[in-house]
């Protein structure tokens, strides 16, 4: 079933892949504009970048959002979802998943290349990949909460950032740290390990509350 | 009873300037709860009236819920 | 005695309306003495001369915001895991006084910043940590306010009181470990002076003041929760009939 659910998720997102490339573009273009309002000046963008990079992808994260549930509850597809005898958190966790690997892994990706614009050293780069892949399935974990809560809801996208922005904050201070650390020259790997921590504990609690969420916002 | 210095040693305007505020905010959320009472209170008295005059609940307007205020 | 009556609102109204007079006054009387305590009493402090005696009102509200918080998310769990209406009700009652102590911690903490740290805001780890619950409480009142089913309202509301109860401690860590690390050359924060006697005395008189307070606020805004609920019901199954 859950292996359904993400081939079906990973199939839709395909056919509308204009979306996924929206949220990539959105994050190269943001992470662009710090350096056009604070200045070129190398050093200072270098200190910036960890910063800087996680935020953008914390937004980017939040637009893609929407995509998670909503398009479910149109056509329909949600409530039959409800109605399966499959555990509602396995849905959840596929669909997640899925979420996961189509608007969060284009931004590891592309985050090197947006890292060389900030001149960021080499093993440097290779940290902020592996803080963002350890700190990207807490953006969508954390997100799909939100994006249950408010499904159907006037006021979109704003209300799921004011919601699940600030439960982000963790994720943002140990991924962005674990950067930092590294071009300091210290060791990012306390960070990491917090980072991986928050991640396991978000795998745990988040598609519970996701659930409960979608069933009471079905009602 | 020995009065304290009520310049607060030159930092009046943040002593003072922190109770004030307080005062404020307890100022304002018990006007606007009295608001709210009275509002409601002025709504029941609108339906009582219309429930015993029997007119057709047909005008009845709907209004969004305010769970909060 | 039989208590369960009272989960009733209609039963709960008339039983808050006797209260609120007597938290009103008491907490009114004791606002009155603990201001006593700490302007009259309480010594002038050696590092930070008067200017700490914002405390008698900072580290009240500060609790303050944080009690509120977690009563918020238990009344609110509870409403849910009980289908307790009255339960929710208070939940919701209670998230406005909750912001508005985070705020009043907040612009004193910041007041009493600037004449003892030199600047209105610092990024210590506390101050960052009640301007984040800050805005966990204005994500549950948004929340709230953006659901009209009542009902939907206060579940939904509830899966995120839980979330943020949650995180909270997590997020006070996360924000403690970023303090320390970025310490360095920034501003060295003076902790809170030694508690002598009668500050301790005047700040817990102060919170108890607080706390009434809030308890008399919560239930008129609770009372009002009831009786428009109980409108919109009556008026809904009239347009209805």
């Amino acid at each position: 079933m859950l292996r359904w659910i993400v081939w079906r998720d990973l199939t839709l997102a395909w056919r509308r892949r204009a979306d996924i490339l929206s949220t990539v573009f959105f994050f190269v273009i943001v992470v662009s504009l710090f350096p056009l309002g604070i200045g070129p000046e190398t050093q200072l963008l270098r200190s910036i970048a960890p910063g800087v990079i996680w935020v953008a992808a914390l937004l980017a994260s939040m637009l893609s959002l929407n995509r998670l549930f909503a398009n479910d509850l149109q056509d329909g597809t949600l409530e039959q979802l409800l109605l399966t005898p499959q555990p509602l958190f396995l849905v959840v966790m596929g669909k997640v998943l899925a979420h996961w690997i189509v608007s969060e892994i284009p931004l590891v990706l592309i985050a090197p290349l947006v890292g060389l614009q900030f001149d960021i050293p080499g093993e440097t780069l290779l940290i902020l990949v592996v803080s963002l892949l350890v700190g990207t399935p807490v953006l969508s974990l954390i997100g799909s909460v939100g994006a249950a809560l408010t499904l159907g809801l006037r006021g979109g996208g704003v209300l799921i950032s004011i919601l699940v922005l600030p439960l982000y904050i963790p994720a943002l201070i140990f991924g962005a740290g674990a950067v930092e650390a590294s071009i300091i020259g210290a060791s990012p790997a306390p960070h990491l390990y917090l980072l991986g921590a928050f991640a396991i504990v978000s795998l745990i609690f988040s598609p519970w509350a996701t659930a409960a969420a979608l069933r009471i916002s079905l009602e | 009873m020995n009065w304290p210095d009520l310049s607060m040693g030159g930092y009046g305007f943040y002593v003072w300037g922190s109770y004030i505020f307080a005062l404020v905010l307890i100022a304002w959320e018990v006007v606007s709860l009295k608001q709210r009472k009275k509002t409601l209170r002025q709504q029941q008295h609108a339906q009582q009236e219309q429930r015993s005059s029997s007119v057709s609940p047909a005008v009845l307007t709907g209004s969004a819920n305010e769970t909060t205020s | 005695m039989n208590l369960y009556k009272y989960a009733s609102p209609a039963t709960f109204y008339p039983l808050a309306g006797k209260m609120i007079p007597w938290f009103a006054i008491t907490s009114a009387i004791l606002f009155a003495v603990g201001m006593y305590v700490g302007f009259f009493i309480a010594p002038t402090d050696f590092q930070q001369g008067d200017a700490y005696r914002i405390i008698f009102i900072h580290v009240p509200a500060a609790w303050m915001a944080m009690f509120l918080y977690v009563l918020m998310a238990i009344y609110a769990g509870i409403g849910w895991a009980f289908n307790a209406r009255l339960s929710s009700m208070m939940a919701s009652a209670i998230a406005i006084t909750g912001a508005m102590f985070t705020l009043l911690s907040l612009v004193t903490g910041a007041l009493w910043g600037k004449p003892t740290w030199g600047t209105y805001w610092a990024w210590d780890a506390r101050m960052t940590s009640t301007l984040i619950l800050l805005f966990l409480y204005i994500g549950f009142i948004s929340l709230q306010s953006a659901i009209d089913d009542t009902r939907r309202a206060d579940r939904a509301g509830a899966v995120l009181a839980l979330v943020g109860v949650i995180n909270v401690p997590i997020i006070y860590f996360s924000v403690q470990w970023w303090n320390t690390l970025h310490q360095g050359a920034t501003i060295r924060i003076l902790g809170k002076p030694t508690i002598a006697g009668p500050m301790l005395a005047a700040m817990l008189i102060m919170l108890a003041a607080c706390w009434l307070y809030s308890v008399a606020v919560v239930l008129i805004r609770l009372r009002c929760i009831i009786l428009e609920r109980e409108q919109n019901a009556s008026r809904f199954a009239e347009v209805n009939a």
